[in-house]
């Protein structure tokens, strides 16, 4: 990788003035930068904004843009909120090593459709917040991105949820062939679905047809996992059909599902 | 993967009996467990790879590749990319001696076809070497890499191996190609190598067998993986002789082939092989060694090259893809009759390996079943615009070996047999032979043998164990949607190639007491370092740290053809035995002439040389002392150098069990556990033959489940790093079991045969069998990915045979039919 | 740009391009035990701690290792040592181009994990791919290792 002009800002004003009045390229984790082999002109590091937390507001339960996975893996806090799910969704990322330098902004800036954690959060309902105020459904953004360009803070989930995450890989640390994420809010159930190869989107027919219901029956929520592929569109690449993603996605909904519900 | 796939309590089995004469009573040395000699240095991290020994001024080589699958090289214009500051050279075709030559790493004269040119006028596939760049630093090498314009005229390229025999896209043209002798080698059809045999009427055999099978299964291209990526370096020393520093399996053939491509006598050259992040047949070819050869011989400057991971996945060697096709006839009892195997075998753009490949896919499977009245085995390698393919462990054997076993878990299936009962029935055994042994060699005629040292009745006896074998109940469901189920194989592979692999050892006798071990056998991080050191420490009565072992450099150590065809401990190792027991010989006999005695009333023991009747005693450290410096007119070096070519190639045996479970609405496979139980005869160190058979095995679940090599429709290489083609991880599978049994090859250095291939060869024929107990499917594409196996899934649930392979409605362990 | 690290607590004054990944100027400055054996981030030779994690040298922009701590397995040589003796012992150390990347994220998962299941050590360690052993063997080792570390 090449970086013409390299700075690491010390105050998120400075960061986000480098990025929009001078087209510095934000650098988060930079693992990903780096296999992409362009040049950046200006880089700037947003190491040293003070971005790595995890912590409960009045808003919600706050993961800084600049967390990385492995405190996401670890995090005690994450994990009484939110079942195993926020864990089960990094932790197949290809090693500890990685997991320490990767971050959630790193990835959620990219909408990689291969981001595993980008469909827990949007099964989470979760807010990505631009600094200095912007505040977005995390779901949409993913689905339309954001005016550019934008520095991602941080991440605003619900105070709590129970959730699940469900995924198929051909080997344990590939990327995934198609990744699902099931959350009862308050709010109701929330499915996504990524790894299509495209990026996470949301189920609503399916979010619909189980309804505000605590328990759905099986025969609902197999009813409601069996629709979910028509509500969605899927591809073909290196590492399985269209057609095998769509046959599996009712089976990883399901187990998802009856992992929230119990 | 779940944790109860990797429940750490025992199986169930019994603990395994102890053996009446263990190896271990017998030795001092052999058979035990002994580090590595070279461990602690390499897990510290100690420079020892060639990358680190790279000379600080070295040139920066890069490469400039073909983006195309065919074309031929207009022109190349390097003006800009010399005018750079910091080039120091731009070589292209036009600056090699137009010499054919292959880069398979064999002997001479090699089975391969001369079908190579260091660089040509025709590039084959995409990734093919065009242009040779030198730079003080790699930054600026990169950069010039960018600015060398290639003109080519893009031809249509040949990328399906089904499609090019006698495709009118011929990728072979040139005159100057040649085979060494015949291989069957017709570059105008696109073959690059043919053979066939046959023994009885196969035809007439199988028209008359009352049962009759045929199956077809397609293996894929595979790629080694090493940890260590290629890369050599190069410099002319103080007398101008080109030394090339490298990590390779086969330092002479290196040399050779080198001197020959580059026009340069052999003596003026040495090869070094330093510490080797692993081979597995990778590294059993010319690789990157003539571009910075020719480099350093343009501009007198060491050079270096280390390639990139994606420059290993595009442009090194991949396993050759084989089409094997198996037709078996039988009795309704079980015994067969004839076993026709036809291949067709993709070799890529060139012909490395290709004819070998092809024959071990038939030598190294078809004599397991020698009771037959008829076997055929036929095919023909083909040139295919893709990666060239090459040495891979297991080298045909494993390909082979799975459409073989799948013929005969359908010919259970179809007589209602236990698949391990048809085995035993039909399988060799010690003290009989196979005529295709005779036949089959390596590329030429084989060797006939009698097989003096088989365990595999009691290899399968302790596998059933293991994974607890019950015919009438191998699928089982463990939740809902979760089936277990099991399946197993055999094989067999060699032990070095006779009469055409040969090793040399030397030992030396040094002051202290100690003994310098020099052979040309080469370490790929296998340990044979270490196991010569046992071999030569155990016949000098010595102990480990006895032995100083130095390897693989031409210059300094005796000839070894190098690590491959599981040689290394049967061929090597016998040198070492031999060249052991003549410097004891000779120490005996130099220090009863010290001693004023005949050699034979000498005893040697524990370090101690004493005359018969216990007057006269010398300790061997000080006959060290003696024998260099203070004997007079009767001092010597005592030295003794032996040579070993074997007259056979025994093969190691392997009985394998495979549990796997199945996610029956995903596909996806999981092994739970892998038993292996394997005949190597003494294993000279029993848990580092362990480690190297655990190893293959899991190479072999990667072929099995997770590993392809895809392209695109134009021929660019999809799966071209790690992130495309995963390897195993350690998450990936549930427990292996490896088990050695007792076993003595008279034959081999202190009963040992080999344990280097013997591993890999089984797990994509198990695990096809055991997919096909459980959804009545047999799944011959690899690698089983989640989505084959669902689609077999569907196919088996629609047919309604899933149902009827559960508990309670298993397969019969008699035959059906009388 | 000019960059000062602590490695293996000597502070280093090393020269880098902005751009270059820590695995480069490492190996530059004689540090070799570091490997490269991908260029993707997979295989796990590469990793060193950054002040006491593991970490992906060839994942890490070496500017932004300026005025950290970095530890190789030359900076743990002794703890190194010992854990090799059990690797050794199970013959798992074969080709050994895995094993300092690998040596050292035993140390870390020793220093991170309590009790650690025999899952938890595949897990942690699931980020460095060997191709020899069959990860059994290796597996064996750390279990006696720690195990040992107990007595």
């Amino acid at each position: 990788m090449e970086i013409v002009e390299y700075s690491r800002p010390r105050s998120i004003d400075e960061a986000l003035r480098l990025i929009r009045d001078r087209g510095g390229t934000p650098i988060a984790g930079a693992a990903w930068l780096r296999t992409n082999a362009k040049t950046i002109k200006l880089g700037v590091d947003l190491s040293e904004l003070g971005l790595d937390f995890i912590r409960e507001t009045e808003r919600g339960v706050e993961i800084g843009a600049m967390t990385s996975y492995r405190s996401i893996e670890t995090s005690e806090l994450l994990a009484e909120r939110f079942g195993g799910a926020l864990g089960a969704a990094v932790s197949h990322v290809v090693g500890v090593q990685l997991r320490n330098i990767i971050t959630i902004g790193g990835t959620a800036a990219g909408r990689y459709g291969f981001s595993d954690l980008n469909t827990v959060l949007a099964a989470l309902g979760a807010k990505v917040v631009l600094y200095p105020k912007t505040a977005l459904d995390f779901a949409r953004y993913v689905e339309t991105g954001a005016e550019g360009p934008f520095l991602i803070e941080k991440f605003i989930l619900p105070a709590r949820a129970r959730a699940a995450f469900s995924q198929m890989r051909i080997s344990e640390s590939d990327f995934p062939v198609l990744n699902a994420a099931v959350a009862k809010t308050n709010d109701g159930w929330r499915i996504a679905v990524g790894a299509r190869p495209g990026a996470t989107r949301l189920c609503p027919r399916a979010m619909a047809m189980l309804g505000s219901a605590e328990r759905p029956s099986d025969t609902t929520v197999a009813e409601a996992a069996a629709q979910a592929p028509a509500e969605l569109r899927f591809g073909s690449d290196i590492r399985a059909g269209a057609e095998y993603r769509e046959a599996i996605l009712p089976a990883l909904l399901r187990r998802a599902i009856a992992e929230v519900r119990g | 993967m779940s944790e109860q796939h990797r429940d750490p309590s025992a199986s169930g089995a019994p603990a395994r009996p102890a053996p009446a004469l263990s190896a271990t009573n017998k030795f001092h040395v052999v058979a035990h467990d002994l580090p590595k000699v070279d461990g602690e240095g390499l897990v510290l991290g100690r420079p020892a790879y060639t990358d680190d020994l790279a000379p600080a001024n070295a040139l920066y080589v890069k490469l400039v590749r073909s983006p195309h699958a065919f074309a031929r090289i207009v022109s190349i214009d390097a003006a800009v990319a010399l005018a750079l500051p910091g080039v120091a050279c731009v070589l292209t075709w036009k600056d090699c001696p137009r010499v054919p030559y292959t880069r398979a790493g064999q002997g001479n004269p090699e089975p391969s076809p001369h079908d190579r040119f260091i660089l040509d006028e025709f590039v084959r596939y995409v990734g093919d070497e065009v242009a040779v760049i030198a730079a003080e630093d790699e930054a600026t090498a990169e950069k010039a890499a960018a600015f060398v314009a290639v003109k080519y005229e893009v031809l249509e390229p040949v990328l399906n191996f089904e499609n090019a025999l006698d495709n009118p896209i011929i990728l072979h043209p040139e005159p100057e190609i040649h085979e060494m002798f015949p291989i069957g080698f017709e570059p105008k059809r696109n073959i690059a190598a043919a053979y066939h045999m046959e023994l009885g009427d196969v035809e007439a055999e199988i028209a008359a067998s009352p049962v009759k099978i045929e199956t077809t299964v397609h293996t894929q291209a595979q790629q080694h993986v090493a940890m260590e990526p290629h890369v050599a370096f190069s410099y002319l020393d103080v007398h101008g002789r080109l030394v090339i520093y490298t990590s390779t399996q086969n330092p002479w053939h290196t040399r050779r082939l080198l001197g020959l491509a580059l026009q340069k006598p052999i003596r003026e050259i040495r090869i070094v092989k330093p510490r080797i992040g692993g081979g597995f047949g990778g590294k059993q070819q010319i690789h990157v060694e003539p571009f910075v050869a020719m480099v350093t011989l343009k501009t007198g400057r060491p050079a270096r090259l280390a390639l990139t991971r994606r420059e290993v996945f595009e442009a090194t060697f991949t396993r050759h893809e084989m089409r094997v096709s198996v037709r078996l006839g039988a009795d309704p009892n079980g015994h067969l009759r004839a076993i026709d195997m036809q291949i067709l075998s993709n070799t890529g753009a060139y012909g490395e390996h290709a004819l070998t490949t092809f024959m071990v896919a038939g030598s190294k499977t078809l004599p397991l079943y020698n009771k037959i009245a008829a076997v055929r085995f036929g095919g023909h390698v083909v040139y295919t615009n893709k990666v060239s393919a090459g040495a891979y462990r297991g080298y045909g054997a494993i390909q082979g070996l799975t459409g073989l076993e799948a013929a005969m878990d359908e010919l259970a299936h179809k007589i209602g047999m236990d698949p391990v009962e048809l085995r035993r029935m039909n399988m060799i055994h010690e003290g009989e032979t196979s005529d295709v042994f005779r036949i089959m060699g390596e590329g030429t005629e084989g060797v006939a043998m009698t097989i003096e040292s088989c365990k595999l009745e009691e290899c399968i006896a302790r596998g059933k164990e293991l994974i607890g074998w019950d015919p009438a109940r191998l699928v089982r469901e463990v939740a809902p949607g979760k089936l277990r189920t099991k399946g197993m194989a055999i094989a067999m592979q060699g032990s070095g190639i006779p009469l055409i692999d040969m090793g040399s050892a030397r030992v030396e006798f040094q002051d202290g007491g100690f003994f310098k071990l020099h052979v040309g056998a080469t370490d790929l991080g296998t340990g044979s370092d270490t196991i010569l050191a046992q071999i030569a420490a155990e016949e000098l009565g010595v102990e480990m740290k006895d032995i100083v072992v130095h390897s693989s450099d031409t210059d300094h150590t005796p000839f070894d053809v190098g690590a491959y065809a599981s040689s290394t401990t049967y061929v090597s190792g016998s040198a070492v035995q031999r060249a052991a027991r003549s410097l004891r010989e000779e120490l005996i006999a130099a220090a009863a002439r010290k001693l004023g005695a005949a050699p034979g009333d000498i005893v040697y023991e524990n370090k101690n040389f004493r005359s018969a009747d216990g007057k006269n005693t010398l300790s061997l450290d000080d006959f060290s002392f003696d024998t260099l410096y203070h004997d007079g007119a009767a001092m010597q070096t005592i030295a003794a150098t032996e040579s070993f070519s074997g007259e056979k190639s025994p093969p190691p045996y392997m009985a394998a069990f495979v549990e796997i479970e199945i996610d029956t609405e995903t596909g996806k496979v999981d092994v739970v556990h892998y038993a292996a139980v394997a005949d190597v005869g003494t294993p000279i160190s029993p848990m580092l033959a362990k480690v190297q058979i655990e190893g293959g095995i899991l190479q072999g679940i990667g072929m099995a489940l997770y590993e392809n090599v895809r392209y695109s429709e134009k021929g660019h290489m999809l799966s071209h790093n790690m992130m495309t083609y995963p390897i195993p991880s350690r998450e990936d599978v549930g427990r292996i079991t490896v088990e050695i049994v007792d076993s003595y090859e008279p034959s081999g250095p202190f009963g040992a045969k080999s344990a280097g291939e013997i591993g890999i060869d089984t797990p994509p024929s198990a695990i096809a069998n055991a997919i096909r107990n459980a959804t009545g499917v047999r799944l011959t594409e690899y690698p089983f990915t989640p989505e084959r196996v669902l689609a077999a899934i569907r196919a088996g649930a629609a047919s309604g045979s899933i149902g009827s392979r559960l508990e309670g409605a298993g397969a019969r362990t008699a035959p059906r039919a009388k | 740009m000019k960059l000062t690290i602590t490695i293996n607590g000597k502070n280093e004054l090393l020269e880098c391009a902005p751009g270059e990944m820590l695995t480069e100027v490492l190996r530059r400055a004689g540090y070799v035990e570091v490997k490269k054996g991908c260029d993707t981030g997979n295989c796990g030779a590469c990793t060193v701690l950054l002040e006491g994690k593991p970490v992906l040298s060839c994942s890490y922009l070496a500017a932004r290792a300026d005025g950290k701590n970095i530890t190789t397995i030359q900076g743990r040589v002794d703890e190194a040592r010992r854990f090799a003796q059990f690797l050794t012992a199970e013959g798992a150390d074969q080709c050994g181009f895995c094993a300092p990347g690998f040596t050292l994220t035993v140390l870390a998962m020793r220093d991170e994990l309590a009790n650690p299941s025999e899952a938890d050590i595949r897990h942690y360690l699931a980020g460095n791919l060997c191709r020899c052993s069959g990860y059994e063997g290796q597996i064996r080792a750390i279990k006696n290792y720690l195990e040992a570390q107990h007595e």
